[in-house]
């Protein structure tokens, strides 16, 4: 089992090691001087400045290691908009993102875990079939359209839900929160009990389910051992990997709802070529997504070990 | 017998027939009025045509915009510029990914194809919204290079599948086989693998196809792809957004476009993996 673990967490961290180069040559690969472009057609002094600022003069391999020693030590440079570290900015920003995702996972697996397994149990061929496609239809609409809708009905109709702005504080966030975790939830719901609802058909057919029913389990046991528990593991798995994908969708939710959180963060990184925030937003990014997906993949090998990981 | 001929009430009643018909009549419909509307309608997509807000009515049954263009025209303007850049930044990471792939998972050297491998996978690790936004930074904006842009970071996801599938279907008696007859490599490669690879990532292309619509959309209407006064229907989504409380059918028109196309790919992906699983 530890060397299961163990394999799987050197793939994470060489994983890791790409993402982590992807984000340092972004800024490098693609052609041109991204210091000129930002100043436009200003002295060769003052690009010459902005070089050295955005760490992109010398050979490439000492802008690398500049780079990995400026890791190291947690700097990731400076934002040429603000002037504020970018470490600083992350740290203020991701929180609100992570909130966010984790609360409509845990709504959406709270829901899902009922609604998957009940429709698994009852195998009426109408109700798994409208099931299916409803959730397809879910799942092909952009959540920004999903978001419109809600801000149509809560906001413009009924006014449950502010349309801007944002207030830290613990009882007042609720307000502005709880309309893009319900748009995440909605989203969530129908690939999680998806997944789920799949992997309890399959576990239903497996032949220790029936012992258990043979044997006379208690209701209770029988349900969480025989059947939540195998079929878990590839919900999980999912489960890691729609995080991941989640935090690509708050860059839009966070634009809609007004939300100080990292994906807005990035988009105005973007709107004014501030390259040291967008570079830095763009490592926490594939580093995040590369820790859960190494989370979910753990968890999932513990729940069930016929798991490959 | 797969390649038996069938009739159409046949064909239909096999699993998924129904949502796969269903799928491409919409997607049909959707495009032909693509075509029809900007093309022989009565307005051109950016000409003011009447008073700003004019709600939906006999002559303008979209209503019109913040600027008083018709927005069915608008809606319906887009279909080939969504569609069509979907189209592009799918079939382009689908071509370049299958190769690669093949190539990897035929690969002689272990070493380089392990360390191209675990680079594939630091592409694929970052959400491809995010990894597009920011090349956006540095490329600039723009369709073409939204284009560009889905062509570097999506085909990596291609080659991954491509090259698993490679691995597994080299080591198939039947490539043995043809080993065993001195078939050239070459042919081997391409009439006997490639085509079983390619089987499988293009299957993950139409499922990929609702998935790049909706970044397409996403990047224009975060106002990163598209430049005004093109019509599309994310920035049409976005454009209207400031002025949803007073005039709900500019968000909601090109929205339902939107889903209608992607609903459209989605009962024929879905069809089409349930006439595979058979059930």
């Amino acid at each position: 089992m530890l060397r299961t673990i163990l394999s799987r967490l050197g793939r994470a961290l060489s994983v890791g090691f790409w993402v982590m180069v992807i984000s340092f040559s972004i800024m490098r690969i693609i052609p041109g001087d991204p210091a000129a472009a930002r100043l436009g057609g200003v002295e060769q002094d003052a690009i010459e400045v902005l070089r050295k600022e955005l760490n992109l003069d010398g050979s490439i391999m000492q802008q690398f290691s500049t780079y990995i020693v400026g890791l190291l030590k947690g700097d990731l440079g400076v934002s040429l908009q603000t002037g504020r570290s970018v470490t600083d900015i992350i740290g203020s920003t991701l929180p609100l993102t992570v909130y966010l995702i984790i609360f409509s996972t845990f709504f959406a697996f709270v829901l899902s875990i009922p609604l998957g397994t009940a429709i698994a149990w009852s195998g009426r061929a109408s109700i798994v079939y409208s099931f299916r496609v409803i959730t397809s239809i879910i799942l092909a609409i952009p959540n920004f359209f999903i978001a419109m809708i809600g801000i149509l009905i809560f906001t413009v109709r009924v006014n449950w839900s502010p349309v801007f702005g944002y207030e830290p504080q613990f009882p007042q966030n609720l307000k502005y929160l709880w309309l893009p975790v319900l748009v995440n939830t909605i989203i969530m719901i129908s690939v999680i009990s998806r997944v789920l609802f799949s992997s309890v058909v399959e576990t239903k057919e497996e032949e220790f389910v029936e012992t258990g029913i043979i044997r006379g389990v208690g209701r209770r046991k029988f349900f969480w051992f025989y059947i939540l528990k195998p079929s878990l593991a590839p919900t999980v798995v999912l489960l890691s990997y729609m995080m991941g994908a989640m935090l690509g969708a708050t860059v839009i939710l966070e634009t809609i709802f007004t939300l100080p959180g990292i994906g807005r963060e990035l988009v105005n990184a973007v709107l004014t070529s501030d390259y040291p925030v967008v570079q830095g937003i763009l490592l926490i990014f594939g580093v995040l997504t590369v820790l859960l997906s190494f989370i979910g993949d753990i968890v999932a090998y513990v729940l069930d070990r016929r798991v490959k990981i | 017998m797969r390649n038996r001929i069938i009739g159409f009430k046949e064909w239909l009643s096999l699993p998924g027939g129904f949502g796969i018909l269903t799928g491409s009549v919409m997607l049909g419909v959707i495009i032909l009025l693509g075509i029809i509307i900007p093309n022989f309608g009565p307005y051109k997509s950016d000409a003011f045509v009447g008073d700003p807000f004019l709600p939906p009515s006999r002559n303008h049954p979209f209503g019109l915009d913040q600027l008083g263009r018709d927005v069915m025209t608008r809606t319906f303007s887009s279909v080939g510029v969504d569609l069509g850049v979907a189209f592009l930044g799918v079939s382009i990471p689908l071509i370049i990914g299958t190769i690669i792939g093949i190539l990897l998972g035929l690969a002689k050297n272990r070493h380089v194809a392990n360390l191209v491998g675990s680079i594939i996978d630091g592409i694929n690790a970052f959400p491809l919204l995010i990894i597009a936004v920011a090349m956006l930074t540095f490329l600039g904006t723009g369709l073409k290079n939204v284009v560009i842009i889905l062509a570097i970071s999506n085909w990596a996801r291609y080659a991954r599948i491509s090259r698993t599938r490679a691995v597994v279907v080299s080591k198939q008696n039947y490539i043995e086989a043809s080993k065993t007859l001195g078939y050239s490599r070459k042919r081997i490669i391409l009439k006997h693998i490639a085509p079983n690879v390619s089987s499988e990532t293009v299957a993950y292309a139409l499922s990929d196809f609702i998935l790049v619509i909706v970044v397409v959309s996403g990047l224009s209407f975060l106002g990163l792809a598209t430049q005004p006064p093109m019509a599309e229907w994310g920035s049409m989504i976005a454009d209207g957004r400031a002025f949803i409380s007073i005039s709900w059918w500019l968000v909601i028109f090109p929205g339902l476009a939107l889903c209608w196309s992607a609903i459209s790919l989605s009962f024929i992906v879905e069809g089409i993996s349930r006439r595979d699983r058979g059930n």
